[in-house]
């Protein structure tokens, strides 16, 4: 019951702050019960009873681990769902966080959204595999990503003029806001390639041209590293649908290398790591 | 005596403007769940009700997101410029709400002030702005506490209140508006209507002292935790309008181009020795706010925001403005220890 | 209607190179029409276009009563700098301007005139420097204290041997301990220990001060020691900028935009402006 699961996270997270295990909750609040949920930093343990619990717990709380205004906040404990954990993961592949540093607290999830988001058909982390102690019970069913994969394949089915023509109507809607990568825990550079300008890669117009080229390879960057939170997806506000781009290389990461981002902290990861039996036949 | 059109002479009108090869824009569902304003290609994309606002502000047809404002062509040592005129196609933006059409007599002082900005004038002049009285509001609304409302006129050509049988009573306030309807409606004594808005929500002469009184406020830091530092605020704002200028092109030749910019970037105002004034998150919400509800009014006596809600709605940790001056007010609180 | 954000076409006619990373470029209007309609006053700046790789802002750091050409100075440090660093007499630039306000040279006459600059920081103060110095009449006493970290740091040095041969005119240098050279003749420290040693009259006078902001942080005091009045001090700011014209949003300080409002600011203002720049 996400009641209960409500009530357990404000307990854990009192005693956390009252013994000083951690400085900072992140979790998420709500202004109203009809509300969205939003993120919040809990200092005080008397303000635990802001933290919520429900299906409209979106945010990928996970992104604000990366980013200094919180850090300095001190050592945090934070929650996650059975997606956000799995960018944890990858983090903590990547050098990004000290996982020793943080208290993880799970929420089992059953999904999010009213109509559920898309992703959670497929999901198979309805308890997120890594946190230090997860609060509910949902079953973990397998992955049905053919669920996922079938818009996929439905897409990929048309000619690539359709695609291309599709891929064309969606960009020309983006207004370059990078709300997308500001979501996104991945997306962490202190630099981005799209800022940068010796020389001038991606053109930070937002024409059809500055906007494929900035998504293409904001996808490619995030190949085998995003997690399918779709976190950008739903905060783009032009309804761009960058799920789709982002599954496509998903499934090639699973598909050429049997690798779903993660999902496996000791796994090489697969644009990190070289093998010499690694495929070749689709760039040969 | 009012005028009357019905919503299928509505659309005729638009049809007619679309023939004559005007630029005609609207809400409209870019997607089959979002509403957004957008060029049309026929009128019945046109949507006029089943939203509250559209995800975006109609800005764009008058400050467009990118646009070449010069062409220079390198020649050796030499260079040739070619001055760039804006479109002079005549738009007719229909169902722009009281919220989106009030930016634009504001938006008039900044791109005006002392040097005229051909591009965004031009643009104006050629355009008419029909507006949609509003019949309903969401709690992101909040017209009414920075003046206006949801039968506002300020900026408006022309605007259509629903009478709820389908139709719209047309008030006509400038020689554009009454050109665009001249002969097309009819008299009747039915007279439509508006919502009386939301209920007013701050109070935006305190906060301007308070942003005068205390500019370095502590309280901007643990406020700004939540966001993320991304434009989805700015660039669907009626009213924001910052911009960057930048080369684009290659060894020939290219196009200087004006794009749109947002004070929430991280790099907006670095300078070429790494040293950035506003280096964290709650500087920048600062200034965001600074110049929307103290700055803007100091300078040319306009709030620098309708209460469109457009950035709260937009926003993916659900701050925005709104949001922002409540917790300010709350953060203004002696009892209180709300963190972020 | 004009184009507001469309520059004029400029001729280079000198490079010259100062130190390691500092160069300064005279340019004229390709267009005589142009140039005979166009004036400034000191302390204005422009916009200068690399075209292709875009603008940068500098101060106008010529005289206003030198009719032949404009005069700009930088440091190589990024993108566009990159593009000017390049550039030879023959090639061709982008100029919008003047943008700004300017110094008070009209208020400043009969005062005695203190300039105080910190390496790259000369050239807005050497445009003054020069207006005040051909005017001679109108001004006082004029006193001139320029440091720079090391010997090669200087930038119109050459400039700094013909001042001092002025009348009434004081030229003080120093490098920073440990950037002097075995002949060295003048002085050895930090800009304010040097000003505060030098015994500056400061009756009847205003000072011009510009430079990096921790020197300006640890000058400003010496001066008040003096007796100098807030409002009695200037300087000039800089801050990232892109129209110039004050319709961008980035340049403000607070409810100041330094392309309008400024650049150039009393210490009295600047106490008054968040530390937005």
């Amino acid at each position: 019951m996400t009641s209960d699961i409500q009530e357990q996270l404000r307990q854990t997270c009192r005693r956390l702050l009252e013994e000083e295990k951690v400085d900072v909750v992140i979790g998420y609040g709500q202004s109203t019960a009809d509300g969205p949920a939003y993120p919040v930093f809990i200092t005080a343990p008397q303000d635990v009873d802001r933290l919520v619990w429900n299906d409209r717990c979106f945010n990928n709380l996970t992104a604000y681990l990366t980013r200094d205004e919180v850090k300095s906040l001190g050592k945090p404990a934070i929650v996650v769902k059975g997606c956000d954990d799995r960018a944890l993961v990858v983090l903590e592949q990547e050098s990004q966080i000290n996982r020793d540093e943080i208290v993880v607290i799970g929420v089992a999830c059953e999904g999010v959204g009213e109509p559920r988001a898309a992703k959670c058909a497929a999901c198979d982390v309805h308890m997120p595999r890594t946190a230090d102690e997860t609060l509910g019970e949902v079953p973990n069913g397998p992955a049905d990503l053919e669920a996922a994969y079938a818009e996929l394949d439905a897409f990929m089915a048309q000619s690539p003029e359709e695609r291309m023509a599709y891929w064309r109507g969606e960009f020309e809607r983006c207004v370059k806001c990078y709300a997308c990568r500001e979501v996104c825990p991945m997306c962490y550079c202190n630099r981005c390639i799209v800022d940068k300008n010796r020389p001038t890669v991606i053109d930070t117009s937002a024409h059809v041209k500055g906007n494929l080229a900035w998504h293409v390879t904001r996808a490619f960057h995030q190949a085998g590293r995003c997690v399918g939170c779709d976190e950008c997806t739903r905060v783009c506000p032009a309804g761009i649908n960058l799920r789709l781009l982002n599954l496509s290389l998903a499934r090639a990461a699973d598909k050429h290398f049997d690798y779903r981002a993660g999902m496996d902290k000791e796994a090489a990861p697969v644009i990190g790591a070289y093998r010499e039996e690694d495929k070749e036949d689709f760039i040969l | 005596m009012s005028q009357t059109l019905s919503h299928e002479d509505l659309l005729k009108l638009v049809d007619g403007c679309l023939g004559q090869g005007k630029v005609v824009a609207g809400p409209t569902l870019v997607k089959p769940d979002l509403c957004a304003y957008a060029a049309l290609r026929a009128s019945d994309q046109l949507v006029l009700k089943d939203f509250i606002h559209p995800a975006n502000s109609i800005k764009g047809f008058f400050f467009p997101r990118h646009e070449p404002i010069c062409v220079y062509r390198l020649n050796g040592n030499d260079v040739e410029l070619e001055d760039v005129d804006p479109p002079k196609t005549e738009q007719i933006i229909i169902g722009v709400r009281p919220c989106d059409a009030a930016a634009l007599p504001i938006l008039d002082h900044v791109f005006n002030w002392d040097y005229a900005d051909k591009f965004y004038n031009e643009r104006r002049e050629n355009t008419t702005v029909v507006t949609l009285a509003c019949t309903d509001y969401d709690d992101n609304c909040f017209c009414t506490s920075v003046g206006l409302g949801p039968a506002a006129e300020k900026g408006s050509d022309a605007m259509l209140l629903p009478l709820g049988d389908g139709g719209y009573e047309v008030r006509c306030f400038t020689d554009k508006g009454k050109a665009l309807f001249e002969g097309k409606t009819t008299p009747s004594d039915k007279t439509g209507s508006a919502s009386e808005g939301p209920a007013r929500k701050i109070d935006v002469k305190w906060i301007e002292e308070a942003l005068e009184d205390d500019y370095e406020n502590p309280a901007w830091k643990t406020i700004s935790l939540r966001c993320l530092g991304c434009g989805a605020c700015a660039y669907n704002c009626p009213t924001c309008h910052c911009f960057d200028i930048v080369d684009e092109g290659d060894a020939a030749g290219g196009l200087r181009v004006k794009n749109w910019d947002s004070c929430q970037f991280g790099q907006f105002t670095v300078h070429a020795s790494g040293h950035n004034p506003r280096a964290n998150q709650g500087q920048r919400q600062r200034q965001r706010i600074q110049h929307k509800f103290r700055i803007y009014p100091e300078k040319f006596n306009e709030i620098l925001c309708t209460g469109c809600g457009a950035c709260t709605r937009n926003c993916p940790v659900a701050l925005g403005v709104l949001n922002t001056l409540e917790a300010l007010r709350a953060a203004a609180a002696p009892d209180t220890s709300e963190v972020g | 209607m004009d184009n507001v954000y469309k520059p004029e076409l400029m001729e280079v006619l000198d490079v010259h190179q100062h130190t390691a990373d500092v160069k300064s470029i005279r340019i004229k209007f390709k267009d005589p029409g142009k140039a005979n309609d166009f004036s400034f006053r000191v302390g204005q700046f422009g916009m200068f276009s690399a075209f292709g790789a875009g603008e940068s802002t500098f101060n106008i750091c010529s005289s206003s009563n030198w009719k032949d050409f404009l005069e700009f100075c930088f440091r190589k440090t990024g993108k566009v700098t990159d593009v000017l660093w390049r550039l030879d007499p023959g090639d061709t630039i982008g100029f919008r301007g003047p943008y700004g306000n300017s110094y008070p040279m009209e208020e400043w006459e009969g005062k005695n005139l203190i300039f105080i600059g910190g390496g790259i920081a000369m050239p807005p103060i050497r445009c003054a420097i020069w207006y005040a110095l051909e005017n001679r009449d109108k001004y006082g006493g004029v006193t001139v204290v320029y440091g720079a970290r090391t010997v090669g740091d200087f930038v119109f040095a050459d400039e700094l041997d013909q001042w001092a041969e002025k009348e009434r005119t004081r030229v003080i240098r120093c490098v920073d301990p440990g950037g002097e050279t075995p002949d060295w003749p003048y002085e050895i420290g930090l800009i304010p220990h040097v000003i505060e040693k030098a015994r500056i009259p400061a009756d009847n006078a205003v000072a011009l001060v510009v430079g990096p902001p921790i020197m300006i942080k640890f000058t400003l005091p010496v001066l008040d020691k003096m007796g100098l009045a807030a409002k009695d001090v200037y300087t000039s700011l800089e801050n990232r900028m892109k129209c110039g014209i004050g319709k961008c949003g980035r340049c403000n300080c607070g409810p100041v935009y330094v392309c309008k409002e400024g650049p150039i600011f009393t210490l009295e203002q600047l106490t008054q402006l968040p530390q937005d720049y």
